[in-house]
């Protein structure tokens, strides 16, 4: 037959590789024992209600990883998606008594794509670099919001809300929402052509243009989309905590999201990793913040353990460049 | 001053002395054995050119003797001590110096510091500049050059840098000097003086040269001892006198009975490409009509432009003027996406950077600008691949492999075949150097290819800095020489010819242009 040849080395990598295999297991190995570890402190972890606080907790964070992780994907980064949250909350909060729920909705995600096209416009057509320009909106976003809105808005439309608390099938609305986001990435990337484009254009750029890839648009439409998913979950956010205060509203999630995405394996120069894996990321650091609350951990030490996730988190990706 | 190590008495035809034996050396990649029991010697005193397509085991056996690839079974002696692996710092100790095909000189150094980089000479704990610029000048001296050790590497030619990259190998005081395609990016001349050097470190001072080319007839201007490595063994082991061309050729890649040359015989159709006054950013005018049926070669010294016209012609850089119709229409191409749409394809040079998604699998290559086209569903995608595969003789043969693990022949026609699959509508291929680092076998396999093309009525326009590879498939060839068309040879041309057109052509055609070099 004609694939007998090199079936050895069906997978590209070679399987016998023990460090190949470490890198494999490591996160699921790392979730695990963070399980184990939590349940031992606090048996209230491992039961099933726990855990769908957890996916509640998280679904914000992995619609706008998912996005993100395919971004990065190619090669390129936002770092301006917390500001981004921040300010489609506020959009959102002034505009419900204007235009109603569906329609604050449509707008407020039609503003985070708008930003999203922007910032990939200059990063594709213009050729500037990704994190100059993602900084730039990062800060422009933030001061936007606080001027729209120096004073924290609340009380939003109480079918709004429901979004945020209400069940569907047994689930929360919420973990609906966070799953197919999930599902819509996985299929993007494994079955059409924007997925195999992304991938292109992060393992070679120069070749995914020569080969009449329209790279400047790709890049543009996945800028667009983190922007996309950026909004989306600054409304399931709100919609959570029923308010929308402009200084601290998505504070500091694009370092969360970084987290989740490098600890899912995505090397930060691009060109390969599963989306599952990065779900698994977003998951660990649910997980994690949720254990430390359970233990009364107090924020602040949360917080530096957060920092040190991501720098280890990035130290995988090191290790997995050597080794690749 | 080179340390005296004993020089073997060597005269002309006299018994030289073995400075490397390698026994039974075996190398595996998990099951791929790439080195099957390599028995091999080489000499003080000689030149021993070693050949062998991509993919025979060079690279790996190369590998061993530096230490960056641990044998995994045999042995290494040199000067009777033996190893059974060598690291990269003890291959350098026991006297193996190599200099890779890709420099590893640095711009933005002197060629001082280049030469003494690593292993600076100290004095007070500082580096001392003196010391280091006068044995630099001593050791260039060495090799009949005289190149400043002062001046920074960045102001000197390709040949010269190669130059530098030899003394910097030979100030560790080497036995063995390893030169892995030491003159694919030199011109003729610079080749000539190189041979030079290698041959006076050879018969002067008694090394053993290992000389690695694809370029056959470089082998009897400069080899005394000829080896073949094939499929991982050793084919044969030769002097080269009695190492004629043909029978090299035959070792590296068996040619089946009965194939005839490689001219193909197309009927000419129709004008596809019509260039009147067509510049781009640094090259033109061009004039050329290119039919359906037809294969231009496109021939030019480094620089010449070549690359910077097939870029321009798929908008991937600037149209400065003059007039590009194709099938009798203006166009004006934007891009290659643009270009795809008018069934214009180029295949880059320099695979590895410009066409190879490397980390990818071999079906993702071969099909990567037509996810949204043709093959969309995944069982198509397979049958493409299978299809594809079997026309293109692609080995291994495996969808899921990635780009990086082929052969460059084999990622070429993984490169190529993306514009030759079914329906996609190629009108126009335009190939930069399409056999660059492609192994014989694979060779005749490529132009099958592109004559195939050409017989169902595709147009070809082909850059080769190889006059015989131009010769041998084009049916007209365009001479480039610093951005201007020379002459469009038909009929009857010689490689001589075209080299001479080449070459002349550089004082003939008044002052050259200094941005023809950034054009390349």
């Amino acid at each position: 037959m004609s694939h007998a040849n090199a079936s050895p080395v069906a997978n590209g990598k070679s399987a016998t590789s023990y460090g190949a295999l470490f890198s494999a297991a490591a996160l699921p190995l790392a979730v695990a024992l963070l399980a184990i570890f939590f349940y031992l402190k606090s048996p209230v972890f491992l039961t099933l209600g726990n855990w769908i606080s957890i996916s509640v907790q998280i679904a914000a964070l992995m619609t706008i990883s998912i996005p993100f992780a395919i971004l990065l994907m190619a090669g390129k980064v936002d770092l301006s998606v917390g500001s981004m949250v921040g300010l489609s909350g506020v959009v959102a909060g002034l505009m419900f008594p204007h235009l109603g729920i569906a329609g604050t909705v449509i707008f407020t995600l039609g503003v985070g794509l708008a930003i999203g096209l922007i910032s990939g416009f200059l990063v594709g057509y213009i050729g500037m670099s990704p994190i100059i320009v993602t900084l730039g909106a990062l800060t422009f976003m933030r001061g936007l919001a606080q001027w729209l809105s120096p004073t924290p808005l609340f009380g939003f439309p109480e079918a709004f809300t429901y979004i945020g608390y209400g069940q569907l099938f047994g689930l929360p609305i919420l973990t609906w929402i966070m799953l197919a986001v999930l599902c819509a990435g996985v299929y993007v990337m494994a079955r059409t052509p924007l997925g195999r484009h992304t991938v292109a254009i992060g393992v070679n750029e120069r070749a995914a243009y020569l080969v009449g890839i329209r790279v400047k648009l790709t890049v543009m439409l996945l800028y667009g989309v983190v922007g996309l998913g950026a909004a989306l979950a600054g409304l399931m956010t709100i919609a959570r905590i029923n308010s929308a205060p402009s200084g601290t509203l998505g504070i500091a999630v694009e370092l969360s999201v970084l987290t989740a995405v490098l600890l899912g394996g995505i090397p930060f120069t691009g060109g390969k990793g599963s989306l599952l894996r990065v779900a698994l990321g977003v998951w660990l650091l649910g997980m994690l913040s949720n254990g430390l609350i359970l233990m009364n951990v107090p924020t602040e030490a949360s917080l530096m353990i957060t920092g040190l996730v991501l720098v280890l988190a990035a130290g995988l990706d090191v290790l997995r460049t050597r080794r690749g | 001053m080179r340390a005296s190590r004993p020089a073997p008495s060597f005269s002309g035809m006299t018994m030289s002395a073995e400075i490397i034996r390698i026994s039974g050396l075996r190398k595996s990649y998990g099951p791929i054995e790439v080195l099957k029991g390599v028995e091999l010697a080489f000499n003080g005193g000689e030149v021993h050119a070693f050949i062998g397509a991509n993919g025979a085991g060079k690279s790996t056996l190369l590998g061993c003797l530096s230490g960056a690839v641990a044998p995994t079974s045999g042995s290494i002696r040199i000067n009777g001590e033996e190893f059974s692996r060598l690291t990269p710092r003890g291959a350098i100790q026991h006297g193996i110096g190599i200099i890779y095909q890709h420099f590893q000189v640095i711009e933005g150094l002197t060629v001082a510091d280049n030469i003494f980089l690593g292993n600076e000479l100290r004095r007070f704990g500082a580096v001392n500049q003196k010391a280091q610029v006068e044995q630099s000048r001593a050791l260039l001296a060495r090799l009949g050059s005289n190149i400043d050790p002062k001046t920074l590497l960045d102001n000197l030619s390709i040949g010269e840098r190669q130059i530098v990259e030899i003394a910097r190998a030979l100030h560790l005081h080497p036995r063995v000097l390893i030169l892995d395609e030491p003159t694919a990016a030199l011109s003729d001349r610079e080749m000539e003086a190189l041979h030079e050097v290698v041959r006076q470190l050879a018969k002067q001072e008694g090394l053993a040269i290992v000389y690695v080319t694809h370029l056959l007839d470089e082998i009897a201007k400069i080899a005394d001892v000829v080896t073949i490595l094939r499929d991982g063994a050793i084919v044969w082991t030769r002097p080269a006198r009695a190492a004629p061309v043909a029978d090299i050729a035959r070792a590296i890649a068996p040619r089946p009975e009965g194939q005839g040359g490689p001219r193909h015989k197309a009927r000419l159709g129709n004008v596809v490409v019509s260039l009147k006054d067509y510049r781009s950013d640094f090259t033109g005018p061009v004039d050329l009509d290119l039919k359906q049926g037809e294969i231009v070669g496109l021939y030019g010294l480094l620089g010449a432009g070549r690359t910077d016209l097939l870029e321009s012609l798929v908008g991937a850089r600037g149209h400065a003027g003059g007039e590009f119709r194709l099938g009798g229409k203006p166009v004006r191409i934007g891009g290659p996406d643009a270009a795809l749409a008018e069934g214009v394809a180029l295949v880059a040079s320099d695979r590895n950077e410009q066409s190879l998604f490397g980390e990818l699998t071999a079906l993702d290559n071969l099909l990567m600008p037509h996810f949204a086209g043709l093959a969309r569903k995944r069982a198509t995608q397979i049958s493409l691949f299978d299809q594809m595969a079997g026309a293109l003789n692609l080995s291994p043969r495996n969808p899921a492999l990635a780009g990086n693990r082929f052969s460059g022949g084999n990622a070429q026609k993984l490169v190529m075949g993306r514009w030759l699959l079914p329906d996609v509508g190629t009108r126009v291929l335009l190939l930069d150097e399409p056999t660059q680092g492609v192994d014989i076998g694979a060779r005749e396999d490529l132009y099958r290819l592109l004559f195939r093309f050409a017989e169902n009525g595709g147009a070809v326009l082909v850059a080769s800095s190889d006059p015989a590879e131009i010769v041998s498939i084009s049916d007209r060839v365009l001479i480039l020489a610093h951005g201007r068309q020379i002459t469009l040879l038909e009929g009857d041309f010689h490689e001589d010819e075209i080299v001479q057109l080449a070459h002349q052509s550089k004082s003939g055609i008044g002052a050259p242009r200094a941005h023809a070099a950034a054009a390349e």
